[in-house]
């Protein structure tokens, strides 16, 4: 104990300093002045007038917001399952013993080094109608859907995008799960084996109790990612056709650039909100082992 | 048969994730003449113009250059930042460390827009605008959270020990701690470096905004610009995207042996 005392010492206490000073000027400041700016008019160019909460009523008049909301809660309905099923069944997959197992999983991974915004625009091209690269390859097979057009469809765009998003990330997901598997040791495999368990049963039985920490990383990561869907969005039908696949995100931005400063960054505080709620429902609902500081 | 069943579903899903950098060869490779519509294209043609073309147009080796400085300024600050932050909220448990730590952790969940106008007028105020300096201290905040939770929970798992007798062979404290400490933290290291380093070599959201000068253009702005300014340079784009992919593929071949034994030490376990 003795010891100890004297490797943690008071010299210790300010190497928490960097990284706060520099958190706090680039990113705590600027949030709290956020939040101060959602209480004004401010159109980026006057002088900002304080208007209390007109901003947060006027959201729940504005038909735009709504549809955006649910545009983005869609999105993350349909993204953050997908991602995290499939991401669970790649890593399954791959956590058996192969040749080239680390080059497969490098491949997987791979999407996810490109930036979603370069990734939308490959889909794009590949997705666009007469021209792209899908539907005219399968009119010369005999195909002809040319007239057909997924992203320019209001019903259809919004899942275009996510299966798009679904793609780029699994790997992601993936890298996290596997990681969890790697941890169960070999001899839980076996006893399971021993017992007669079957393969879905091992799956269940022991593997999923083992993988709560896991889960929880990828349901949190994966629920803050889709709500705050951006670039993807903008790169693949940049919010249309009509609003059909407007997130909140890009609604903010676009606020923000058309001289409503104050009123984008209290949608921004109402999306932080919207975050909020299932991310704590999530942690509450896979609560394990507490973190002790 | 069970074997074989699952080696076909594992080269189906590789295939699948190679499936758009097929594509983006195939654009890369071949002459804008060509028309897909028309032409039925499968394979690269090894036409290496529009290489040179979009090199030129986008001043790609500009971009390039100030991607890598601020990818790599950013990142020596969040290890450096992230490491020292970790082990302080690690070892010594006091209130104001343990404040910190919930206020980083809270912070990964507020989206980065809610802060972007007032950076902007911040950034305004001590000329950060248009500078690698301003770019490289933004971003390393934004990273600072996550960097610092996976840190805190891999140090948690280290022995004392190792300290310990590095103090009574007499080393400082500091000393321990960059000497004895950080070369055992390399696992999360190497994750916090790629996981970081491949966000901000691809950061847009904060670049459309801070870096407006052509001069100061990042390898996203510029890959955009063959979309959004010259109406959808297909052949272009996919050249130049070819170009700014390479350095991040490269890096993250390198390191990503590292990042499974990094994700699982620093987050998995913790």
């Amino acid at each position: 104990m003795f010891l100890r005392n004297k490797i943690v010492s008071k010299l210790h206490n300010f190497m928490i300093l960097p990284a706060f000073i520099l958190f706090f000027i680039f990113f705590i400041y600027p949030l709290i002045k956020g939040i101060g700016l959602s209480l004004t008019d401010y159109d980026g160019m006057t002088k900002a007038n304080f208007i209390g909460l007109k901003n947060f009523v006027d959201f729940f008049h504005d038909s735009r917001a709504k549809n955006d909301v649910i545009n983005t809660v869609l999105f993350a309905l349909g993204s953050a399952p997908l991602l995290n099923i499939f991401g669970f069944l790649y890593a399954l997959l791959l956590d058996s013993k192969f040749k080239g197992k680390s080059i497969a999983r490098t491949i997987i991974y791979l999407p996810a080094v490109v930036s979603p915004l370069i990734m939308g625009y490959i889909w794009y091209f590949i997705l666009q109608p007469q021209r792209g690269f899908l539907f005219s390859t399968l009119a010369r097979l005999g195909l002809d859907l040319t007239n057909f057009n997924w992203l320019g469809n209001r019903y259809m765009a919004l899942w275009v995008i996510i299966v798009v998003n679904v793609w780029q990330f699994v790997g992601m997901t993936m890298v996290v799960y596997l990681a969890g598997l790697q941890s169960i040791p070999e001899e839980m495999h076996e006893a399971g084996k021993i017992d007669g368990a079957t393969y879905w049963q091992r799956i269940r039985y022991i593997v999923l109790p083992m993988m709560i920490q896991p889960i929880k990383i990828n349901v949190t990561t994966n629920i803050i990612g889709s709500l705050s869907v951006f670039e993807i969005i903008m790169a693949l039908t940049d919010g249309g056709p009509g609003y059909s696949t407007e997130s909140l995100s890009i609604y903010i931005m676009r606020m923000c650039y058309g001289s409503s400063t104050g009123y984008s960054t209290a949608v921004a505080i109402i999306l932080f909100l919207i975050i909020l709620l299932p991310v704590l429902i999530s942690l509450k609902l896979m609560k394990s082992k507490e973190y002790d500081v | 048969m069970r074997k074989f069943l699952k080696i076909i579903a594992i080269l189906l899903i590789t295939l699948l994730a190679l499936f758009p950098f097929y594509i983006l060869s195939l654009l890369a490779f071949t002459p804008s003449s060509m028309n897909f519509a028309k032409e039925l294209i499968l394979l690269p043609k090894g036409y290496i113009e529009n290489f040179g073309a979009a090199w030129e147009k986008a001043k790609m080796g500009r971009s390039i250059l100030n991607s890598l400085i601020i990818t790599l300024g950013a990142v020596t600050v969040i290890v450096s930042f992230a490491s020292m932050a970790g082990y302080a909220i690690a070892r010594v448990k006091n209130k104001v460390n343990r404040l910190i730590f919930y206020l980083m952790l809270g912070c990964m969940m507020i989206p980065g827009i809610i802060n972007t106008v007032p950076l902007y007028t911040l950034m305004i105020k001590i000329g950060g605008i248009n500078t690698h300096w301003a770019m490289i201290l933004v971003c390393a905040a934004n990273a600072l959270p996550f960097s610092v939770f996976l840190y805190t929970g891999f140090i948690r798992g280290l022995p004392l020990n190792i300290e310990e007798a590095a103090i009574i062979d007499g080393c400082t404290k500091i000393g321990s701690f960059w000497r004895i400490v950080f070369p055992i933290l390399k696992p999360v290291t190497s994750a916090i470096i790629i996981i970081n380093g491949l966000n901000i070599w691809n950061n847009y959201a904060q670049a459309v905004f801070f870096l407006q000068k052509q001069s100061m253009r990042t390898i996203p702005l510029a890959i955009s610009m063959f979309y959004q300014q010259y109406g959808a340079k297909w052949h272009l784009m996919a050249a130049a995207a070819m170009i700014g992919l390479a350095p991040a593929v490269v890096i993250f071949i390198i390191f990503q042996k590292y990042f499974i034994k990094g994700i699982t030490a620093g987050s998995v376990k913790g």
